[in-house]
């Protein structure tokens, strides 16, 4: 056991409660898809626009687990780049777009500030930050939150660039995480507090920057509430 | 037509389930947490809840305490409709169903639509 948890950063139980947390979270896409497909069947055309979305988030949580997994087995030649912190929020937002739309969840984007790159696993990085953002735009409205509004944000700390997903929501706090990371191996619904789900996105997301030797932690951007990780500057020379 | 508090906490299924419940010629208030479905309890009067136990912060269960200690909602019927397997509470359903008057248990992954509106007719107060 000692051995596996070496070379996966994991151990196997912990492991094989992030793959129950996974077929629980994917019940979640596949009835929402059966049950419009049924609707439609009764009551005229189905929203395919809906149910495509729907499909894709439920692949791309599929596809970051197996990153997830991926970088775990890699840690030791992980390909760490600089990286543009803005360009991987841009681009996380824009995949995350149109499951926000099937939400009601207004996405915005706040990289105001000119931080320099980051030095990080490109792929990693924007697929963690895809997958919390996910969980957390279909835990919005569970939370009944006054603001739909989910904002992919970073800012500078004296620990490093921050870049996480933030909403005016006080149940992300340490305390949920916490409980939450305890609660996995337990609990059909760890983060109690957060989402009504088995929170898969999350501990998701919590791997992957595990295997990049990151934190996912809590923060706090502005007003808002939110998990993001903290990131340390490349100090290779910007040209531009 | 029955008054139905439909306690469901992803945007999307509530949608959907709203629209067959409508399509029944049901009015179905929304509600995806337990405080806001308290909240429309009371402006909606329901003659039927249908109640997911998975809620954020506070369960389902909680609901149906606070739901259940008004004198005028200690009759209404509640048909649980939920993501837990029946296995996964067998020691809590004498609970559900006795002190707390939970009158049918669906599980969700495996309801059809038809299947919830079948149990929604069964236990429907006012027959047309």
């Amino acid at each position: 056991m000692w051995r596996e948890k070496e070379r996966t950063g994991t151990s196997p139980a912990l492991s094989q409660q992030l793959l129950l947390s996974i077929a629980e979270e994917l019940k979640l896409p596949l009835l929402q898809i059966a049950r419009q497909a049924e609707q439609a069947s009764l009551d005229g055309p189905a929203d395919l626009m809906a149910i495509r979305t729907t499909a894709d988030s439920a692949l791309q949580l599929l596809d970051s687990y197996v990153l997830g997994v991926r970088l775990s087995l890699e840690r030791a030649q992980l390909d760490i780049e600089s990286v543009s912190v803005s360009s991987v929020l841009y681009d996380a937002g824009q995949q995350l777009d149109a499951l926000a739309r099937n939400y009601g969840v207004a996405l915005e984007l706040n990289v105001a500030g000119r931080f320099g790159p980051v030095l990080a696993h490109r792929q990693g990085l924007q697929a963690a930050l895809v997958s919390l953002g996910a969980a957390l735009i279909e835990a919005l409205p569970a939370q009944e939150s006054a603001q739909l509004k989910l904002q992919l944000a970073t800012h500078r700390s004296r620990y490093g660039i921050v870049a996480g997903l933030y909403a005016d929501t006080r149940q992300l706090s340490n305390e949920a995480l916490r409980r939450g990371r305890r609660l996995q191996r337990h609990s059909r619904q760890p983060l109690l507090n957060l989402t009504h789900t088995s929170g898969a996105g999350i501990f998701v997301a919590d791997t992957i920057l595990q295997a990049m030797a990151l934190r996912l932690r809590t923060s706090r951007h502005h007003r808002l509430y939110g998990l993001g990780t903290v990131l340390q500057p490349s100090r290779q020379i910007q040209l531009v | 037509m029955a008054h139905i508090l439909l306690v469901e906490p992803d945007r999307q299924l509530a949608a959907t389930y709203r629209q067959a419940l409508e399509r029944a010629r049901h009015d179905v208030a929304v509600a995806h947490g337990a405080q806001a479905a308290i909240m429309a309890a009371d402006s909606a009067r329901p003659d039927i809840v249908i109640l997911e136990l998975q809620l954020v912060e506070h369960s389902g269960i909680e609901f149906l305490y606070e739901f259940r200690s008004y004198q005028d909602w200690q009759a209404v019927p509640v048909i649980v409709q939920s993501q837990v397997p029946s296995g996964e509470f067998k020691g809590s359903w004498q609970l559900l169903q006795g002190e707390l008057g939970v009158q049918a248990y669906l599980y969700k992954p495996r309801t059809s639509l038809r299947q919830l509106l079948a149990a929604v007719e069964e236990l429907n107060p006012i027959k047309t």
